[in-house]
């Protein structure tokens, strides 16, 4: 409580400011694309189609967030001469928003598929692809995580939530290859295959963000 | 001549002290200004300056050993608080939030002294969103919204519920925010639970109704006037019972799934509202009602067409009820095209007293009823046609098929003659009016 009463220490230059304003967006445009996630989950496995008309209008506002953060800056390293710490953060942050949009992009690919998906009978993998899903998003929320702790060793677990995603992709892609004598059309199965396709996609773009901000901390890249 | 000099030399130092002892005198007066000027007794009483300023001093510390006695005393209460509060500064961080906070945003990994941004602690878009506004706007604003806590193991995810929250906010000096929230998911469940066992005492009381009907409709075949008056009106009231149940059924139903089976068919506007207005002209001539349709001769839109006529029929139910004798009830329908779409408007007024201000946000709610001058009369409900819009739960009903095609509908008083005023909106228009069609 003391903290409050402090006055907010001014002697904080310039650029830090603008840095941890930067983070504020990037964190409020995390915020959306979870967001967005959620609902093509809700969509995709529940038949929430209220859900999936809401996502096209998150990402209007992802995509605005996107070219704001990457015009921001560009901006500070313009104009407000950033140490060699503040380029490698600027530099991964102008990265790392890009792998969110396209994230939310996916998200959106979801809803798209949940409504053309919608008349079809469920298919019995499906239980199997909302699991990866889930983990695609506990990915997304330990990034999310990550980046707002400036936590380097996110790494691991993420390598770990990774393989799980890929595993199941691997597994539900065989599944769907080797069907045999498949009766009736063929268009839910090849929903079901984009749909893995996208959230395969979103997983790695998750651990790239993870990448990223162990780039931020340590200047390695891994 | 030595002992001149040494006397001007101590004048001069005399003076120079002199001086200082004014300067110094003159400073710490006005030093004493501010700290006299919340304490006139003291003030008043001439004393030296010396012992003033120490008395002030330990005046000032009594003061703020006070100050922080009674803040802290309010930080332990607000902690104690059964609301969740938090405050943030001018960049959102936060900079405290109280035990109750910390549950409902789950926010374990922050340790009380430590100023981070709420968002690196929340991810809540909404949350964030508000105190913005706030800042912004500097007025207190309240938002309600669905909070999912963020989950980093997949195998909990599903065990991790969401919650409806409520947060009010309120903005503070320099920009700080302070917002308190308050889970209403208890009472949402409670409504549901509700709800639900009012569903299910429903579907238990059908089919004992139907049992009792039955027998009275062999009752009725046997009896002799004069005594069939009985029982014809007990099959009225037996009717009127069923149809509650009936209505009940099917608004829980609609409501638990709002992307209800549409049989969706091009439906001529105008001729539903003057069919479901045949239907119950019989009433309305009783009153000597008239009907004034005015708008578009033919427009059709993609509707459930059974599903609609319900809803007319509720509605000019409901103004036949609450018109005096000799009116007329005014139904106007408009194109409103907007830059992407055309939406469909549909006025009903009627020439009643209209609804009560007070009661405007409730009458689309079940079984509400408002104030006793719109009460209807026993006798009008018996002789309803339809039987469902005497049972409390027509508007509700109608507002439900409505929303179930994506449209809107409104509850006013009209400006100028203050009576009802039903406003429904729908964006689905197929044709204008095939007439149009050069084929």
């Amino acid at each position: 409580m003391k903290t409050v009463f402090d006055t907010p220490n001014h002697e904080v230059p310039q650029i830090e400011r603008s840095i941890r304003r930067l983070e504020r967006d990037l964190l409020r445009m995390g915020a959306l694309v979870e967001q967005s996630f959620r609902l093509s989950h809700q969509a995709l496995f529940a038949g929430d189609l209220i859900a999936a008309e809401q996502i096209p209008k998150l990402d209007k506002k992802i995509d605005r967030f996107y070219r704001q953060i990457e015009s921001d800056c560009t901006t500070i390293i313009m104009r407000e001469a950033p140490t060699e710490k503040d380029l490698r953060c600027l530099s991964a942050f102008m990265q790392l928003v890009r792998d969110l949009e396209r994230i939310g992009d996916y998200a959106k690919d979801l809803a798209e598929i949940a409504i053309k998906l919608f008349p079809y009978p469920q298919h019995s993998s499906l239980p199997e692809i909302a699991i990866m899903s889930q983990h695609a998003q506990a990915m997304l929320a330990t990034c999310l995580v990550a980046l707002a702790d400036m936590d380097e060793t996110s790494g691991q677990r993420m390598k770990h939530l990774d393989d799980a995603v890929d595993n199941a992709y691997e597994d539900l892609y065989q599944t769907f290859a080797h069907l045999e004598n498949f009766p009736g059309v063929m268009e839910p199965i090849l929903l079901l295959t984009l749909a893995i396709r996208c959230l395969e996609r979103m997983a790695d773009h998750a651990t790239n963000i993870a990448q990223r901000v162990t780039y931020i901390v340590t200047g390695q890249r891994s | 001549m030595f002992l001149l000099a040494f006397l001007m030399g101590l004048a001069v130092g005399l003076g120079f002290w002199v001086w200082q002892q004014v300067h110094l005198n003159w400073y710490l007066e006005r030093l004493l200004q501010p700290l006299n000027s919340y304490n006139h007794k003291i003030s008043n009483i001439k004393l030296l300056l010396r012992p003033r300023l120490r008395q002030d001093i330990s005046m000032v510390n009594k003061e703020r050993q006070n100050l922080q006695q009674s803040l802290s005393t309010y930080k332990e209460v607000l902690n104690f608080a059964p609301l969740g509060y938090l405050q943030v500064d001018e960049e959102n961080q936060l900079l405290w939030c109280n035990q109750q906070a910390r549950e409902i945003l789950y926010l374990q990994r922050w340790q009380p002294g430590q100023v981070r941004l709420l968002l690196e602690l929340v991810r809540s878009y909404e949350l964030d969103q508000l105190i913005e506004q706030t800042r912004d706007w500097q007025k207190p604003q309240v938002q309600e919204w669905v909070f999912h806590p963020a989950c980093e193991d997949a195998k909990v995810m599903t065990a991790v519920k969401s919650m409806f929250l409520r947060a009010s906010s309120l903005p503070l000096s320099a920009g700080q925010v302070g917002v308190f929230l308050e889970n209403c998911q208890p009472v949402l469940d409670l409504k549901q639970e509700r709800d639900r066992s009012f569903s299910d005492l429903a579907h238990e009381l059908r089919t004992p109704l139907t049992a009792i009907r039955l027998v009275v409709e062999t009752l009725q075949t046997r009896l002799e006037p004069p005594l069939d008056r009985w029982v014809n009106r007990l099959m009225q009231e037996v009717d009127r019972l069923i149809n509650l149940v009936q209505s009940w059924l099917e608004l829980t139903q609609m409501e638990n799934n709002p992307t209800m089976q549409l049989n969706l068919e091009q439906v001529e506007m105008r001729s539903l509202i003057i069919s479901a207005w045949e239907t119950l002209e019989p009433i309305a001539q009783r009153q000597s009602l008239n009907i004034n349709y005015s708008g578009l001769e033919s427009i059709y839109i993609q509707a459930d067409k059974s599903r609609l006529y319900q809803v007319f029929i509720n509605l000019l139910d409901n103004s036949i009820k609450y018109s005096p004798a000799a009116t007329t009830i005014d139904i106007e329908t408009k194109i409103i095209s907007t830059d992407s779409r055309q939406i469909l408007e549909i006025n009903i007024i009627d020439s009643g007293v209209g609804f009560a201000i007070a009661d405007l946000p409730h009458v689309f709610e079940r079984f509400y009823r408002g104030d006793k001058a719109r009460y209807r009369s026993p006798v009008s409900e018996v002789n309803s046609p339809t039987g469902i819009a005497g049972s409390g739960l027509g508007l509700a009903i109608v507002q439900q098929i409505v929303i179930a095609h994506g449209g809107l509908i409104k509850a006013m008083n009209h400006p100028e003659t203050g009576s009802a005023w039903i406003q429904i909106r729908f964006s689905q228009i197929m044709t204008n009016s095939p007439s149009q069609d050069y084929s």
